[in-house]
């Protein structure tokens, strides 16, 4: 006998769970216990090995603008947190939150966790490339690397949560050659932007930031104001999947939504594989930073 | 408000012939509202020491001590004197003990009371007479009541550290220490392997904004005690992330932000009296329309606002 699918609100309630006490991802902490404990952290080292864990970066952004620092205004930055409270602060922030668990085992089969980071990075990478040719000031350019890390944090929550489940929701993609975020919408009701959603309000993430984890497969969702850092990130995805670079479980692409989210960017195809070269190279430098294996073993 | 200095020197008591004149003690400064009947107490270095025993002389004798300290930052130095308070002994004395703690460390009472306990004294918190209240500050604006408002900045020093700012009636009272100018601590060397042209730029944007920050956050005051521990020649030789500013920064500091009068503080246990006379001579002046008076710090020294 089969169990009887979940309600929304059952659902909503385990998610949230799980959002409480979000591990890190395997891939980088033995990295980042190793630069956190070293005596003579430099500030880039520091600020590199965080961002290179979506799940990382976000739990220490929640930390640094949560009311226990009560900031007035928030911070969406590691550069700058790193500034206004110091190495020292930062540091512990960090090494407390990689300690608690990593990511693994159940998430592994279905989406290899290197292969999820890779894409995470490429979408990171991607937007903030497409932030610079769109001459956006050093200041800004961080939250687009932060937004396109971050993006698909919802699969993880949905993967580890509902496991069978999402195995269905791979294998319809696989069958039916389609998107991955309308599989997920025909099994649970909803696509990974929602969690997504759950976990920046969590993380009391910014507005635009939250947006992007939400709307990144329909940027014409956000608000006006958000809109420049969701279309980037929503663009720098289709790229990273059309280019198979590591995998989020997307691999096929819309033509006419590919075409709608380089109009609303006002980039063209060329000038983004122009960017390839660039983005190849900064992956390459963060994997070999981490030491992570280039054959994308399952975390 | 009458401010006296109990303690004014850094790291570590250091009394001895050579520290007579500005005394040895580590941070205590009584800020008194006569008007109030009201004792606020900034930092509980080895100077509170001292003026908890003045307080039993002149205070309790008129009714129970009430009053309420504002710890900087908990760093040994600040926090040292608390357990030779003598109020805290006495019945009916009522405390509220205010400070930042950092996320990943203990709560303020485990951090400052914790040093009443049988490893480092011979009497546990728990049997102090006091009533204490212990209360977590961050960044912000509060009203202390009496008219009194309070504004909170944090400050760059190795762990989380608040500096205040006093408001009441016209005058305004700052402390800023421990503390050294926000820098940027991202690699700036394009030819370094580690160097990012994102970080480098943002980093150098963040610690000008920061330090126009605490500019504005002392701006106009009519007194403010300023770290001040260093030569600008030995920050940069080797004390540079210390927590520490230089005379030279903080001078220049001063005259943006219109301070009117600024009180040199947190010395070096190293600087003898010879040594900060010296200084004296050349940092110090009566102050004019353009240049706030400065002086060094120095115990028993009061200043009426």
């Amino acid at each position: 006998m089969t169990e009887a699918p979940l309600e929304s609100d059952q659902r909503f309630i385990r998610i949230q769970n799980y959002i409480d006490r979000m591990p890190s991802l395997s891939t980088t902490v033995t990295k980042v216990l190793d630069i956190c404990n070293r005596p003579d952290t430099s500030a880039n080292d520091l600020n590199r090995v965080i961002s290179l864990d979506p799940v990382l970066t976000g739990q220490v952004l929640r930390l640094v603008n949560s009311a226990y620092y009560g900031l007035p205004n928030q911070i969406s930055s590691l550069t700058r947190a790193i500034i206004m409270l110091g190495l020292n602060t930062v540091k512990n922030l960090a090494l407390s939150t990689a300690i608690l668990n990593t990511v693994g085992n159940e998430s592994s089969q279905i989406l290899p966790m290197d292969l999820f980071w890779t894409h995470s990075i490429s979408v990171g990478v991607t937007a903030k490339n497409m932030a610079e040719l769109k001459g956006i000031p050093f200041a800004q350019r961080e939250e687009f690397f932060i937004g396109g890390l971050l993006h698909d944090l919802g699969k993880i929550v949905l993967i580890n949560c509902f496991i069978e489940e999402y195995d269905a929701v791979i294998n319809q993609v696989r069958n039916e050659q389609g998107a991955l975020d309308l599989a997920e919408k025909s099994v649970f009701g909803f696509d990974h932007g929602e969690p997504g959603r759950m976990i920046a309000e969590k993380w009391k993430l910014n507005s635009s930031v939250t947006e992007t984890l939400c709307f990144h497969h329909q940027p014409d969702k956000a608000e006006e104001n958000n809109r420049d850092l969701v279309s980037a990130v929503s663009l720098a995805n289709m790229y990273t999947n059309i280019l198979d670079i590591g995998s989020a479980g997307d691999p096929y692409q819309n033509e006419y939504l590919l075409t709608a989210a380089l109009d609303r960017v006002d980039i063209s195809w060329e000038q983004l594989v122009e960017m390839d070269e660039k983005i190849q190279d900064e992956i390459e430098k963060a994997q070999v930073f981490l030491q992570v294996s280039r054959e994308g073993g399952t975390a | 408000m009458n401010i006296r200095f109990w303690g004014v020197r850094g790291s570590i008591p250091c009394p001895g012939p050579l520290t007579m004149k500005y005394g040895g003690n580590t941070p205590c400064i009584e800020v008194r509202f006569e008007e109030l009947d009201r004792l606020i107490i900034i930092d509980a270095g080895s100077g509170i020491r001292e003026l908890g025993n003045y307080m039993m002389q002149h205070d309790l004798p008129k009714g129970p001590i009430k009053t309420e300290i504002f710890l900087s930052h908990t760093h040994w130095d600040h926090i040292m004197g608390f357990p030779f308070f003598t109020p805290t002994y006495i019945p009916g004395t009522k405390l509220k003990i205010y400070g930042p703690v950092s996320y990943e460390g203990e709560t303020l009472e485990q951090i400052v009371g914790g040093q009443l306990s049988y490893r480092y004294f011979p009497v546990r918190e728990a049997e102090l007479a006091a009533d204490i209240e212990y209360i977590h500050l961050k960044e912000g604006r509060f009203n202390l009541g009496d008219g009194i408002s309070l504004t909170t900045k944090y400050l760059n020093h190795p762990i989380l550290c608040l500096g205040y700012r006093f408001e009441y009636k016209d005058k305004i009272f700052c402390t800023a220490f421990d503390t050294e100018p926000f820098r940027n601590l991202f690699c700036t060397d394009p030819e370094d392997p580690s160097f990012d042209e994102g970080m480098a730029e943002e980093g150098k944007l963040v610690a000008r904004e920061q330090n126009e920050m605490v500019e504005s956050f002392c701006l106009g005051a009519d007194l403010l005690i300023q770290d001040a521990q260093y030569t600008q020649e030995e920050y940069e030789s080797s004390k540079t992330g210390w927590g520490h500013s230089s005379y030279e920064y903080v001078c220049a500091a001063a005259k943006r932000a219109g301070i009117k009068r600024m009180a040199l503080f947190h010395h070096d246990p190293m600087r003898t009296d010879a040594q900060i006379d010296e200084l004296a001579e050349k940092y110090c002046n009566a102050g004019s329309n353009e240049n706030p008076e400065i002086i060094f710090a120095r115990e028993g020294f009061q200043i009426d606002l």
